[in-house]
């Protein structure tokens, strides 16, 4: 992740907490690219992107004496924002009438590695990006926390409220349902043995 | 998931031999196990050619993954490019708006209304810088309490139509868009000019409105003695030491005058500050008169209501609705087809006096009612409470007592029932400004949205359950207020029961303020005014994406131990 060091962070961080809006207008330009990448890989849109992205960052503001110092900056700004975002695709889910997401009862099948291996070198990032999207919310949202904000899995099964030893069982439903989408068919899952 | 101990699993039918499943692979890859089943992992991969080469291909997978989430594919937006100053701004230029808004809206109610009754003032003879005298000259010219309840009905309107915009902004556009909307229309709402209206002005010592004389537009007359025989097309605002009305008025009259008499027919209000009124004929609606004696005399007729402060009242006549009087004497003899409500000195009900409605009398002495009189039901009778009284009752002390602890209880209800929700409210009240402002534009509106509710085709249901739901908010508010309070004195937190013990000290002090004579009343309003409007930023800010809970972060996580592809 692009991110600035932690010294100058934790310098802009001290003083933005004091009320020094330029330093706050530092951390912004700093962290906001990364912030609205990581909405923008959550969220289906690009517009709710930016308005979570603008919601987030006002929020942090207003929380930004309730940080604690000693811990990494930035992590904690990815957890505020995983936490705004997944609130978002959870109150949307409850709206929904339809849910496609409840898929766990449903065994997952051996991958073929040499078809898995074909897959990664044919498809592209902008395809996997593509493909992103037409997973269910919970799956988007693990993939993402994994991959682009790199939390652990005790923070992922903090963020999603699932218990730790599920976290991978959700990562690897999400990794099939993304093969999938890559593939437009379920032909990779019907592999043989490795 | 394989068997923690055993990572190796047999998987599918036409298996040869034991092969670690996928789970365990990707955990292995993404160092998610323990050291025990990692080694075991590693020394199976060692062997098994088709076990390394699905996790090598789960190794590029998640290259794969990482490398296209955080390939920088889309430049920030321009709108979030200035994101910062305008975050910085957003409250700022909503509030800035509204203030430029209140300034729009007196201004045009200054160049509306004000300016062009003071030019009226002038041409009749009403000129001056003095203050005082500005005042009571629009006293005279206030033309009742409809225009405001316009103006609030706009307001309640625009109010709500912004929190719908608000609300459904994602199906019209965006919030911004949606605000400029309704902002827009209130600013072409503002800045529409005002109907042209005629008038007339006179200005002589005295002055006549001969019996063929038609008058078609509002008369202004400043004069020594003013008489009406003919016939005014309009209101008749008038002043002068008497005022004496014998033909017919079609608007309102609104005179300050030493003596008003009218024996001809008014068709709208009489709104008056007079030494003396005496009403012989027809008033199309309703008296409202300030100062001196009022006689409703046996040959007038009242169509509306009667209300008077001070002086001394006499109804011989007939009023339509309810009579209610303040101060001085009151005398009934007439017909009453409302009620009867008195606060003053005595009240005496003749014999010849009907009554329909019910009586309320609160007075010093018991009220005299001949027996004669036909009263709809007894006079409930009060003794009239001089305030000092109540401080020096034990009863007093004690009403206060369970009150506070009645807020007390009602608070520690809400705030366990809804603790977030009760815990952003507090947050909310923190934002005086925000919050007073919100209460002080969203009491009245919603009260006024309600009654407007309740009479149009929304509904009587919606309007009533919206007047509850305003009521419980404004007690509600009372206790946040209270509770932002005991945070002031004893820091924050955010703890239930410290929450609650906070908001009970608070409560306290608030009540003990209350309770204060003449001032007490303004802290308990602008107590409710910020304690509802921090309820409604608390509830808006649930319309809109819920601020998460911020929690310290652990250390950052290492990145996943993959090398690049």
């Amino acid at each position: 992740m692009n991110v600035p060091g932690m010294t100058e962070t934790t310098e802009a961080v001290a003083r933005a907490r004091a009320g020094d809006n330029e330093a706050w207008g530092q951390l912004y330009k700093d962290y906001a690219p990364a912030i609205f990448r990581f909405c923008r890989r959550a969220l289906p849109t690009r517009e709710d992107a930016e308005d979570a992205t603008m919601e987030i960052f006002m929020k942090l503001r207003d929380k930004l004496n309730q940080y604690d110092q000693t811990r990494s900056f930035s992590a904690w700004l990815y957890r505020v924002a995983a936490n705004h975002c997944w609130d978002i695709l959870r109150r949307r889910k409850i709206r929904q009438d339809k849910e496609t997401e409840d898929v766990e009862t449903v065994p997952l099948e051996h991958p073929d590695p040499s078809q898995l291996d074909k897959l990664i070198e044919q498809r592209t990032s902008e395809e996997v990006r593509e493909a992103l999207h037409k997973l269910a919310p919970r799956a988007r949202m693990a993939l993402v926390l994994r991959y682009y904000s790199d939390m652990s899995y005790d923070e992922i099964a903090d963020e999603l409220g699932v218990r730790r030893a599920f976290v991978g069982v959700v990562l690897l439903r999400a990794r099939h349902e993304l093969r999938q989408a890559l593939e437009g068919t379920a032909a990779l899952a019907a592999g043989g043995t490795p | 998931m394989s068997d923690p101990a055993n990572p190796v699993s047999q998987e599918g039918p036409d298996r040869t031999m034991d092969h670690l499943d996928e789970i365990t692979c990707l955990m292995y890859a993404e160092r998610q196990l323990d050291r025990e089943r990692a080694q075991a992992v590693s020394a199976h991969t060692q062997e098994c050619a088709a076990c390394r080469i699905l996790l090598r291909a789960l190794e590029r997978e998640s290259r794969l993954l990482t490398r296209a989430m955080l390939e920088e594919d889309e430049p920030l937006p321009a709108r979030l490019a200035q994101f910062q100053t305008h975050s910085q701004r957003s409250f700022q230029w909503i509030w800035g708006l509204i203030f430029a808004l209140s300034a729009t809206g007196l201004y045009a109610l200054y160049t509306s209304f004000i300016e062009p009754w003071m030019t009226r003032l002038e041409q009749a003879g009403l000129g001056g810088t003095s203050l005082l005298s500005v005042l009571i000259s629009q006293g005279a010219f206030w033309k009742g309490w409809q225009s405001v309840i316009t103006l609030v009905e706009v307001l309640a309107m625009l109010i709500v139509a912004g929190f719908a915009a608000v609300i459904f902004r994602r199906r019209i556009g965006r919030r911004g868009s949606a605000l400029a909307l309704v902002l827009t229309g209130m600013c072409a709402l503002l800045s529409l000019p005002s109907p042209a209206s005629a008038a007339e002005f006179r200005h002589e010592d005295r002055v006549t409105i001969g019996p063929d004389e038609v008058i078609h537009s509002d008369l202004f007359v400043a004069s020594g003695r003013v008489r009406v025989e003919g016939t005014i097309e309009g209101d008749l605002i008038a002043a002068g030491g008497e005022i004496d009305v014998t033909g017919h008025v079609t608007g309102d009259i609104l005179s300050s005058s030493g003596t008003l008499v009218v024996s001809g027919q008014v068709d709208g209000n009489v709104r008056s500050y007079a030494g003396n009124m005496t009403i012989r004929g027809k008033i199309g609606h309703n008296v409202l008169i300030a100062g001196g004696d009022v006689n409703v005399d046996r040959d007038a007729v009242v169509t509306g209501s009667v209300t008077t402060f001070g002086g001394h009242l006499t109804v011989d006549g007939q009023v339509g609705r309810d009579v209610l009087a303040a101060g001085g004497t009151v005398s009934i003899a007439g017909t009453l087809g409302g009620g009867l409500k008195v606060r003053s000195g005595e009240l005496s009900i003749s014999s010849g006096a009907i009554v329909k409605g019910p009586v309320d009398f609160e007075g010093d002495n018991p009220p005299e009612v001949a027996s004669g009189a036909k009263l709809a039901s007894p006079v409930h009778f009060e003794k009239l409470k001089h305030g000092e009284d109540d401080y020096r009752n034990a009863r007093y002390y004690m009403w206060r007592v369970i009150w506070c602890a009645a807020y007390i209880l009602f608070g520690l209800v809400l705030f366990k029932v809804m603790p977030e929700f009760s815990a952003e409210c507090v947050g909310m009240a923190e934002r005086y400004g925000p919050s007073l402002g919100v209460g002080l534009l969203s009491i009245p509106g919603i009260f006024v949205g309600s009654i407007i509710a309740c009479v149009t085709i929304v509904g009587l249901f919606i309007g009533v359950s919206t007047l509850f739901l305003l009521w419980a908010g404004i007690y509600f508010g009372l206790v946040v207020a209270a509770a932002a309070i005991g945070q002031w004195l004893l820091g924050r937190t955010r703890e239930s029961w410290p929450l609650i013990g906070r908001m009970a000290l608070g409560m306290v002090l608030m009540r003990v303020a209350f309770a204060i004579p003449k001032v007490g009343g303004w802290v308990k309003l602008g107590a409710v005014i910020w304690g509802a409007g921090a309820v409604a930023l608390a509830l808006y800010s649930r319309l809109q994406p819920k601020l998460p809970t911020i929690q310290a972060a652990t250390v950052q996580p290492a990145p996943v131990a993959t090398p690049a592809l």
